[in-house]
């Protein structure tokens, strides 16, 4: 069964509520904990939604079996090419790297990067051969603070759509960058 | 329940999916590295990660949030995971041993939906990864 893509295609919203409570809201979600600084709120208004990158991938099911079968996925579905329903198992979308990470301008965070997390939302299914097109924008940047300081989420979405156009994934990437004290 | 869910009906608020434990052996996460693209040394070579401050060499997090999918997909052969979002809250190393763990939070027979908690643990029980999945399973 296909989702909608208008299921994840909702809008940022600033709940000005939420924001006097210093809490970050996105795709309508709370963040606990987080908060909306000048300075974020600033990134947000000029950098949320923003495409900044489009790229191509050619689908190997030689590729996502290996993966499949190296993570443990015993279903022939995900690691047999000759099953009749072969197809990608949902995350390896997370394996699939755009071009660029950031958008033109983005200013250089000063602190210490790290992969904070992945998520993905899947629409349907991608099969050995296809040719995905993903588009990156970020979806998200909000703040946690804590003892140690601020510390900066972004979240960066690739929407993948295959060669019809049909959109059967997205793949976000979740970066924290932890402020360095002095700062 | 069965321990093989088939239908939605087979699944029960609280319940705690089948454990896991995935190979993080050296040999496999090098195989990943070579197929899939992470073979960076701290992924691939112990003492390459440990200069780099590392205890040991490091499952990639993409292959962590595979073992979650994996897990899923042997509780619930039929399922179809709409949503699924992970949190690396500390290394996942290569070589010891881990157990990746679920538990039902939700279930919506009328949709066909399930929620999950995902949880990937050490031999210590501290947690190294953890999330939420969103599946989807037959109604009838």
């Amino acid at each position: 069964m296909l989702r909608s893509s208008e299921d994840f295609a909702r809008p940022l919203v600033l709940n000005k509520r939420a924001f006097k409570a210093n809490i970050a809201v996105c795709d309508g979600n709370l963040q606990p904990g987080s908060s909306l600084d000048d300075d974020i709120l600033a990134l947000r208004e000029e950098y949320l939604g923003r495409e900044f990158d489009e790229i191509t991938f050619a689908i190997d099911g030689g590729r996502f079996s290996e993966y499949a079968r190296a993570c443990g996925e015993q279903d022939p579905r995900f690691t047999d090419a000759a099953h009749p329903d072969f197809q990608a198992p949902p995350t390896y979308v997370s394996t699939l790297i755009g071009g660029r990470s950031r958008p033109d301008g983005f200013p250089q965070l000063s602190g210490v990067g790290m992969d904070a997390g992945k998520g993905v939302q899947w629409m349907a299914p991608i099969r050995d051969g296809a040719t995905l097109t993903g588009k990156s924008h970020l979806h998200d940047i909000y703040v946690k603070t804590g003892r140690s300081g601020r510390m900066i989420f972004l979240v960066a979405r690739m929407e993948l759509y295959d060669e019809h156009g049909t959109h059967v994934a997205n793949a976000d990437t979740r970066t924290v960058i932890r402020e360095r004290p002095s700062e | 329940m069965s321990d093989l869910v088939k239908t939605i009906a087979d699944v029960e608020f609280g319940a705690e999916l089948p454990a896991f434990q995935p190979d993080t052996g050296l040999d496999n996460v090098k195989r990943f590295g070579k197929h899939v693209g992470w073979d960076s040394p701290r992924f691939t070579d112990h003492e390459a990660a440990r200069k780099e401050g590392f205890p040991a060499a490091l499952v990639p997090g993409v292959m962590s949030q595979g073992y979650l999918g994996a897990m899923i997909h042997r509780w619930a052969p039929a399922a179809e995971i709409v949503e699924i979002d992970t949190v690396f809250r500390a290394p996942v190393l290569v070589d010891q041993p881990h157990s990746v763990v679920g538990v039902v939070t939700d279930v919506d027979e009328d949709t066909g939906t399930a929620e999950i908690d995902i949880t990937i643990t050490n031999a210590a029980q501290e947690t190294r990864v953890f999330g939420t999945a969103k599946v989807r399973l037959p109604t009838g």
